[in-house]
């Protein structure tokens, strides 16, 4: 799961372009959006793309679901983990 | 331009934006004319590329494939609401931008900024552009004047103009080269039309 955790953050780092973040930077605990990493909606969207791409997750248009998953890093990982369809 | 920001702006936004601040720090209350002739075309090749091989669109490309998005993110970085244009006319761009400018003015703002901004026209419609093409920016401020300084812009019907020699600067640098140069007039003939440029007139 570690080994999970810091592949999502770089794919974090290079889908959204984060100019001068390094994975060690971010705490896979805290928030993505808004605080912590400080990430929007579009964010998201891409991020969701990149995910998709990735592994093969499909995401479900229930927002309060997806605000779950993309909580942190930690949770996207806990999601990409349960529902990957590709390795 | 915050790096949460900048990250999201390629070359052409991030050339055009140098600039915006660069120019804008001697009037910053004044109102923005952003304008490209071809703007950031890059971008939307990669989107009609990915949308012809069913692929997905990425949201922050959508997001900024419109022609006013580098003002857009300049004006949400400076938390300015104040007027942004964003403007593109083809061979005339520079023209369109002055007179949208000479209309700001006119309503009674002191200052204009104008900002130009291109960057060669990518595969595969390179062949559209004649012009020497190489990624460029420039920014003026603009205030009515009717002083020795005045510089003069009308527009008259004309015969169709003569292709532009390939080896030529694009319009934008061939109006920046009156503009800067002291030159006391410049006459750009495009289509039917004639644009001249004329100081102490």
């Amino acid at each position: 799961m570690l080994e999970l955790e810091q592949e999502i953050k770089r794919l974090v780092i290079e889908t959204l372009n984060l100019e001068d973040v390094k994975p060690e930077d971010i705490d896979p605990a805290a928030p993505l959006f808004v605080e912590g990493l400080g990430l929007d909606s579009i964010d998201a969207l891409e991020l969701g793309l990149a995910l998709q791409k990735s592994y093969g997750v499909v995401l479900a248009s229930d927002s309060k679901e997806n605000r779950r998953h993309f909580a942190s890093v930690r949770a996207l990982a806990d999601f990409v983990s349960t529902h990957r369809t590709r390795s | 331009m915050p790096a949460m920001m900048r990250r999201r702006v390629d070359r052409l936004g991030r050339i055009a934006l140098q600039a915006a601040y660069d120019a804008h720090v001697d009037a910053p209350d004044a109102p923005v004319v952003f304008a490209s002739r071809y703007g950031d075309l890059g971008r939307s090749v990669e989107l009609l590329t990915q949308l012809a091989r069913s692929e997905p669109l990425s949201p922050t490309s959508f997001s900024l494939s419109v022609h006013n998005a580098i003002g857009a993110l300049y004006s949400i970085a400076r938390g300015d609401t104040s007027a942004y244009a964003a403007i593109a006319a083809g061979e005339e761009t520079v023209e369109a931008a002055f007179t949208e400018a000479c209309g700001l003015l006119s309503d009674g703002v002191p200052r204009v900024m104008v900002v130009i901004y291109e960057e060669p026209v990518p595969t595969p419609w390179e062949h559209f552009c004649r012009d020497v093409a190489f990624p460029h920016a420039w920014a003026c401020l603009l205030s009515a004047s009717t002083g020795a300084d005045a510089i003069h812009l009308d527009c008259a019907a004309s015969a169709p103009a003569a292709p532009v020699d390939a080896a030529d600067l694009p319009a934008d640098l061939r109006a920046l080269r009156f503009l800067v140069s002291g030159a006391s007039r410049w006459e750009h003939a495009t289509g039917g039309r004639c644009w001249r440029w004329a100081r102490h007139a």
